[in-house]
């Protein structure tokens, strides 16, 4: 291929190739120059992150210099990444300087206004979709789409009429043009031509990139806005509080490494025999520093568990039990509904419209609605509880005492409280994706096993039940997932967030405890391990058992 | 049992009609579903109910579905309406007016007969013989001091067993009907009445519109950026390949199990570093970028043929036009899947939003933090709190049903493929 | 080809307009001088970004915030702002309304102080004066204080400043200790809000004549209670809801309290504290009296199905919306001669990290001076913290209720100071507290299980 391009185009290569080491060099030059005026001008520890990056990034440039007259393809690689870094830097500069995002805060006020324009537009959308009803008279299909594809654009421009504010172009030129905005205007352009330059065609078959190099370099790159987002937004945040996690930091002021400490002190436990069932906890251990667990008796023997810090062992024990009660309670029903949902009879679609509802509404307004209807002395649940007890009462003439259930206030019902919640919120969501699972199974199937005589229920264990498999595992391990992290409605519902006694305090809300209630950040770190640890672990383990699931590729 | 019940259906007719067990079976999963479905929506109703409530009406008991106010009449000779109350009078159901809450009473019996008790108001009555030389008599063995009871017109000496407190009660259309009864267990006569204001009290309350607006325009930034990242990620975990892929991967999938308030502090103090503290850029951007949607674009991109796409290559299409031509138009589902989850994280987030936009910078406030500060702010109106919840849960269903076509049918077709 | 079409366009276009209109506004007031283009910041963080350059040249803005119970008293609280501003000069106000209790006012601010963007002068919780203190959050200004004329800490009630002025190296209080931590905003106390007609309905004598008379004793309490409590079910003669403040009282009322005298220890399995906590799981489990504990009483008070209930001056505005005759009551006296009351207070204290401390003190100041403590507390929500007969004045017109000395009283009667804990950690204190009196109160414990290892659990947050 290369020994077959033309002499004139193959020139121009190299020229560009000259400039594109010129540009280099230039570059390692200006990077060695910030890395020391980074490390100058900046305190704290993030100096070190910022030179540190420079510093990478002004070596790689120089590196490339010698490759690029080598023509060797990684030259090429080295080279389109700090282009693109450079590119990517001075477009997020530029934008923050003008106040692109700062600026969003305005754009509320003005989006506000467009709003009804953006909906006119979505009605625009509708009808032009409602036109596909008439797939057997296309012309009035085509009219339809016609008239919705107008008032869709017809939206959207006055749309964005609505939210320009035009009194801030003129502004926003003159901002540009300072000086440091200009300079970040200039390396943007510059950066973007030298990723050019070396992304073409010619250049690329003459740095002598093959299919592999040419297919990881556009990995990289369709990766690369999520991938550099995740890691500023997810991956850094998340090693610092590793790294917090091992300190004693209190949000505040010192930060010093402790080691494992935080872990011991979560983990401490201590375990002694009593010498009778009664006996008090202060006779065995040492109870300046262990707080009693529990205790339990085995072969007529007494014994004591004690933990140094007992509250974690707690909200472990409700996150569990939490747990238990909420993903059952949100699963089982769900598929049951979804298989009744699943028949073909009519209104089904009404059903299962009117199920999801509770999923899209928000986590604060529903836990304010179902705190009132859980109210001991007002609320409704108690009200139908009683009635329903004294009409069957009146009925039968039983004397069936009314339980005057205390949902929220006792220590016994309250996490059972919360947990009912949360599982009717999540029962519509998992119906449907119970529902979409099951419309994936062949019908065939089904045909086959009514021949063979199976009644609904075989057909349901025997066919449905094992094909459902991957959306089980999807809708279970999202379910697990999210119930181990609850902490919105125990946080609104219950008073103070965790009560009574305790009974619902969840690992998350002892982490937040930890760290915004009590200043310790790091404490509170070595719990949130902790908990991922063991979502984790749990998310292991219904993978393994069941084998081939769904994040195989 | 289980023996019996087996026994039991071997007896059924063996023919029954399939019409009747057809019919049956449509009952039952129609119960089902009834019950269910009332179970789902009822809390929203109270909501709605609640919320064009007066505060006095929302702390009823028995509790009322319906906003009603009691009704009151003017009566001559009364500077301020009556309530009127259901009221029993000789066996008669009356609307009487309440024209006196709190008369003392007394109940009162004779000593040798304690179980024939009588009520009467305690200024009708006088001690026997005077205040200063009060007769008594014995009542279980101690001394009980007596009183002159008018019963029938006629006075009789009696014990006082008890006090209360009765409301007196008069038939408005004829005056000279009156009695003494119970208030609090009486019946008070109420009509229906709505206070659709409560809506708008609440958006001025709490400047809630312009939270309405605000996580309108964050969540449609979320859920279009969050859309154009994850795809891209996805194809690149799915048909790409380079070195250090399935590492990459493996990570991304390992923090979609770690728990956010993990990242609260360090994010927090990123955001102070950027300089996006109470902006509402700090909650857009960092959304954007997640690992959940890469992971669900993946999993449906591995979906869809190579042949395809090695065709395309073939015919020098490049990377971005094969995604753009075949794959997002094969993953609309998947893509409504994904904006959906987004939108709903979104448009619910509560903590982020309380931590980092500033409490009294209301013109950045999102609706769940808006109502959330309305939850102390209103504390004593249940009305507004809950109008306020109607605020945060209505548009999103309102959407919802609009789009039902495009959240549930997708799912459902595209299915969650494991 | 057509819908994809559309649909690339209008996304462009969509995304163009954002960026366009998002850009815009903030570069607004840059052409006319490029030096004031930080201008904006007005409303952000003063330590972050631009702390001095441009306003410093005529005015030092300042930051301030409290949690005000109601949108009403946030109201007021802007337009205190808002004159302070034109009264004060050389500095700009910008008042910032913080959450209510419920919407995690104290954790949302710890966060801002950890990440450096509190406000200069901010407002907390007396009990959480220690800890902040403790932790440098704080400024001491015992200093300015010194140096400023005509300011007295007599001015203020001696509860509250007792612990405002605690040294925590000496321990030294008063006048003279070298510290002061902050000032009042206003204090508060727990009255019983009475349900006259069910009282009456009960035929119970009314509390307020027994009060009068000085005979208003746990014993006629109770029986107050059981007489209500006869009338129904749902019924109840007692209601308080679930927190420290209430069961404190209890406890204070029996000669008990949380703490030892110098509060370096737990007092909580001290016979007298436990004779408060015994009567009150009384009235909850031997007499059953009282609303459930841990329900919220409030839904039921104001439906009208509890006759005495334990609150703080800052239910009364909402109270007034009841359709029943209310009032309300003194706390009645324990077996220690009184009612044990709690003088509960909060403070405005001065960010540690402020870069204008003196005129955060000025602001302090300024922000418990008299006139403004009138205005505030003739919302009705709460008490001035200044001892002077004018305020008292001012307080007393708001009525209803018509006992407002009930108030009064409760604070003057030998009330015990909502106390910061500087030995040790009232946050960790409090929720092993909190969660042991509930076990007991809802009978899962018994007294003497939690005699026997309160004090081992509760004292380790002394360690600290």
């Amino acid at each position: 291929m290369t020994t077959m391009t033309m002499p004139a185009s193959r020139s121009r290569t190299d020229t560009w190739l000259l400039v594109l080491m010129l540009w280099h060099g230039l570059l390692a030059v200006a990077g060695l120059v910030a890395v020391y005026v980074a490390f100058t001008g900046i305190n704290g520890g993030l100096r070190f992150a910022v030179a540190g990056v420079l510093l990478v990034l002004a070596l790689l440039s120089a590196t490339t210099v010698p490759l690029i007259h080598r023509r060797d393809h990684r030259g090429r690689s080295i080279s389109l990444v700090v282009n693109y870094l450079g590119f990517l830097t001075c477009t997020a500069l530029l934008l923050d300087m003008i106040g692109a995002f700062t600026g969003i805060d305005d754009l509320a006020q003005r989006f506000g206004r467009g709003l009804p324009f953006l909906l006119i537009s979505f009605v625009g959308y509708f009808i032009r979709s409602f036109g596909d009803r008439f797939e057997q008279f296309p012309q009035r299909q085509r009219s339809f789409q016609r008239v919705g594809n107008i008032i869709m654009l017809a939206g959207l421009l006055l749309f964005v009429l609505a939210i320009i504010n035009f009194s801030g172009i003129p502004a926003l030129a003159s901002e540009i043009l300072q000086p440091v905005r200009m300079a970040l205007l200039l390396g943007l352009i510059l950066f973007g031509v030298m990723f050019w330059a070396m992304w073409r065609q010619p250049v690329a078959e003459v740095m002598g990139v093959n299919n592999a190099r040419s297919e990881t370099l556009s990995g990289y790159l369709f990766l690369s806005p999520n991938f550099l987002g995740f890691l500023l937004f997810f991956a850094g945040p998340l090693l610092l509080s590793l790294y917090t996690s091992f300190t004693n930091w209190d949000a505040f002021g010192t930060r010093d490494w402790v080691g494992l400490e935080n872990y011991a002190r979560l983990l401490h436990m201590t375990f002694a025999q009593l010498s009778s069932p009664t006996q008090l906890a202060t006779e065995v251990i040492n109870t300046s520093i262990f707080d009693e667990l529990f205790r339990f008796s085995i072969l007529g023997k007494s014994f004591i568990v004690g933990a140094q810090d007992k509250l974690f062992w707690l909200s472990i024990r409700n996150t569990v039990v939490f747990c238990l009660i909420a993903v059952p309670l949100s699963v089982i029903p769900a598929l049951l509904v979804g298989t009744i949902l699943n028949s073909k009879l009519p209104g089904m679609k009404f059903f299962r419209a009117v199920y999801f509802i509770p999923s899209v509404a928000a986590v604060v307004g529903v836990s304010l609605i179902w705190q009132w209807m859980y109210n001991a002395a007002v609320g409704w649940i108690n009200y139908a509880i009683t009635s329903g007890i004294g009409a069957v009462n009146g009925l039968t003439g039983l004397a069936i005492a009314d339980p005057q259930m205390r949902w929220l206030s006792s220590a016994d019902t309250a996490l059972l409280s919360v947990a009912l919640m949360v599982a009717w919120q999540t029962i519509g969501f998992n119906t449907v994706l119970f529902v979409a699972g099951m419309q994936n199974i062949p019908k065939v199937l089904y045909e086959a096993a009514t021949v063979d005589g199976a009644g609904t229920w075989a057909q349901f264990r025997n066919v449905t039940l094992p094909l459902l498999g991957p959306t089980t595992v999807f809708v279970l391990t999202t379910t697990l997932i999210q119930a181990f992290q609850v902490f919105e409605p125990i946080f609104i519902m219950t008073n103070p967030p965790g009560g009574p006694n305790n009974s619902t305090l969840s690992m998350v809300l002892y982490l937040y405890q930890n760290g915004f209630q009590r200043f310790r950040q790091g404490y509170a770190s070595a719990i949130a391990w902790v908990l991922f640890l063991v979502i984790f672990a749990a998310t292991v383990i219904q993978f393994r058992r069941q084998r081939g699931g769904a994040y195989e590729a | 049992m289980t023996q019996q019940a087996a026994t039991a259906s071997t007896y059924n007719p063996p023919r029954r009609s399939y019409r009747l067990r057809k019919a049956i079976s449509y009952i039952a999963a129609y119960t089902v579903l009834i019950v269910f479905g009332v179970i789902v929506i009822f809390p929203f109703l109270v909501m709605l109910a609640t919320s064009l409530k007066l505060p006095a009406d929302t702390f009823s008991y028995p509790p009322r579905l319906l906003p009603r106010a009691p009704v009151s009449v003017e009566l001559a000779g009364y500077d301020k309406p009556l309530p009127l109350y259901e009221i029993e009078v000789d066996g008669q159901q009356r609307e009487m007016a309440l024209v006196e809450n709190t008369v003392r009473v007394g109940i009162y019996a004779a000593p040798d007969n304690l179980d024939a008790t009588v009520t009467v108001p305690i200024d009708e009555v006088a001690p026997t013989g005077g205040a200063d030389n009060q007769a008594t008599a014995t009542v279980d063995g101690a001394a009980s001091p007596l009183f002159d009871v008018p019963v029938n017109g006629q006075i009789v000496p009696m014990v006082l067993i008890n006090q209360t407190a009765l409301g007196r009660f008069v038939d408005p259309e004829n005056t000279s009907i009156e009695t003494l009864a119970n208030v609090r267990l009486s019946q008070p006569v109420s009509k229906l009445t709505a206070h659709p204001e409560n809506y708008r009290d609440v958006l001025q309350l709490n400047g809630m519109s312009r939270a309405l607006i605000n996580t309108a325009l964050v969540t449609l930034l979320v859920v279009l950026g969050q859309l154009v990242t994850s795809v891209l990620g996805g194809y690149a975990f799915a048909r790409l390949r380079f070195p250090g892929r399935d590492t990459l991967f493996v990570l991304y999938l390992g923090t979609i199990m770690i728990p956010f308030v993990v990242l609260i502090m360090p994010l927090y103090q990123l955001m102070v570093l950027i300089g996006w503290t109470d902006r509402l850029a700090a909650l857009i951007f960092p959304w954007v970028f997640t690992a959940y949607g890469t992971f669900l674009m993946r999993q449906f991109f591995l979906t869809i043929p190579r042949e395809i796409e090695e065709a395309a290559l073939i015919d020098g299409a490049s990377r971005l036009q094969i995604l753009w031509r075949i794959f997002i138009p094969a993953a609309t589902p998947a893509l409504a899947t994904l904006a959906t989850f987004t939108f709903l994280y979104a448009w619910n987030s509560f903590f982020w939003p309380l931590v980092i936009i500033n409490t009294g910078n209301t013109n950045n406030h999102v609706l769940t933090l808006s109502l959330n500060v309305l939850r102390g702010r209103a504390a004593d109106s249940p009305n507004l709190v809950l109008a306020g919840a109607a605020i945060s849960v209505i548009p999103p269903m309102i959407l919802f049903i609009l789009a039902q076509r495009f959240f549930i049918e997708s799912a459902t077709s595209s299915g969650v493929k494991g | 080809m057509n819908r994809r079409l559309i649909f690339v366009f209008s996304s462009l276009l969509l995304v163009a307009s954002m960026l366009l209109s998002a850009c815009a506004p903030a570069a607004t007031p840059a052409p006319a001088a490029p030096a004031a283009t930080e201008a904006p910041a007005a409303t952000e963080a003063p330590a972050v970004e631009q702390p001095t350059e441009a306003p410093a040249m005529e005015e030092v803005a300042l930051r301030w915030r409290t949690r005000p119970d109601n949108q009403e008293e946030a109201d007021v609280y802007a337009s205190i702002s808002d004159e302070l501003d034109a009264k004060l000069e050389g500095i700009t106000l910008s008042y910032e309304p913080g959450g209510s209790e419920s919407s995690s006012y104290q954790d949302v601010l710890k966060t801002e102080i950890g990440a450096g963007t509190a406000p200069d002068v901010f407002w907390i919780p007396g009990s959480d004066v220690g800890d902040f203190a403790k932790r440098g959050l704080i400024l001491n200004l015992a200093d300015q204080a010194s140096m400023t004329d005509g300011f007295n800490i007599d001015d203020f009630y001696a509860g509250p400043m007792a612990a405002l002025t605690h040294n925590p190296d000496t321990n030294a209080e008063g006048a003279d200790s070298g510290a002061l931590w902050g000032l009042p905003r206003d204090v508060s106390t727990f009255v019983l809000y009475l349900n006259n007609d069910l009282l009456a309905e009960a035929g119970a004598t009314d509390p307020r004549e027994l009060a009068a008379k000085g005979e208003w004793t746990w014993d006629a309490f109770l029986e107050t209670a059981q007489k209500v409590r006869a009338l129904g079910s749902d019924i109840y003669g007692y209601g308080a809801n679930a927190w420290w403040g209430p069961y404190g009282t209890w406890m204070n009322a029996a000669g008990g309290g949380f703490y030892n005298a110098d509060q370096t220890a737990c007092n909580l399995n001290s016979p007298e504290s436990l004779a408060g906590l015994q009567f009150e799981q009384d009235i909850y489990q031997v007499h059953d009296v009282a609303v459930p504990y841990g329900e919220d009483s409030e839904p039921p008070y104001r439906a009208g199905k509890v006759a005495m209930f334990q609150n703080g001056r800052w239910a009364t505005p909402g109270t007034r919306t009841v359709e029943f005759d209310w009032d309300v009551v003194e706390l009645p006296q324990g077996p220690a001669g009184d009612a044990g009351n709690w003088q509960f207070w909060g403070a405005y204290a001065v960010n540690a990290n402020t870069a204008h401390p003196e005129e955060a003190w000025k602001l302090a100041q300024a922000l418990t001076e008299a006139d403004v403590q009138a205005k505030i507390s003739s919302m009705g929500a709460n008490i001035p913290s200044r001892v002077s007969q004018e305020a008292i004045d001012a307080f007393l017109t708001f009525t209803p209720p018509a006992n407002n000395q009930a108030f009064i009283n409760g604070l003057q009667d030998n009330a015990v100071a909502e106390g910061p804990l500087w030995a040790g950690s009232w946050p960790d204190f409090v929720s092993v507290m909190d969660a042991r009196v509930s076990a007991l109160m809802t009978g899962q414990e018994t007294i003497d299980q939690f005699a026997a290892t309160i004090c081992d659990e509760a004292g380790k947050a002394f360690s600290q």
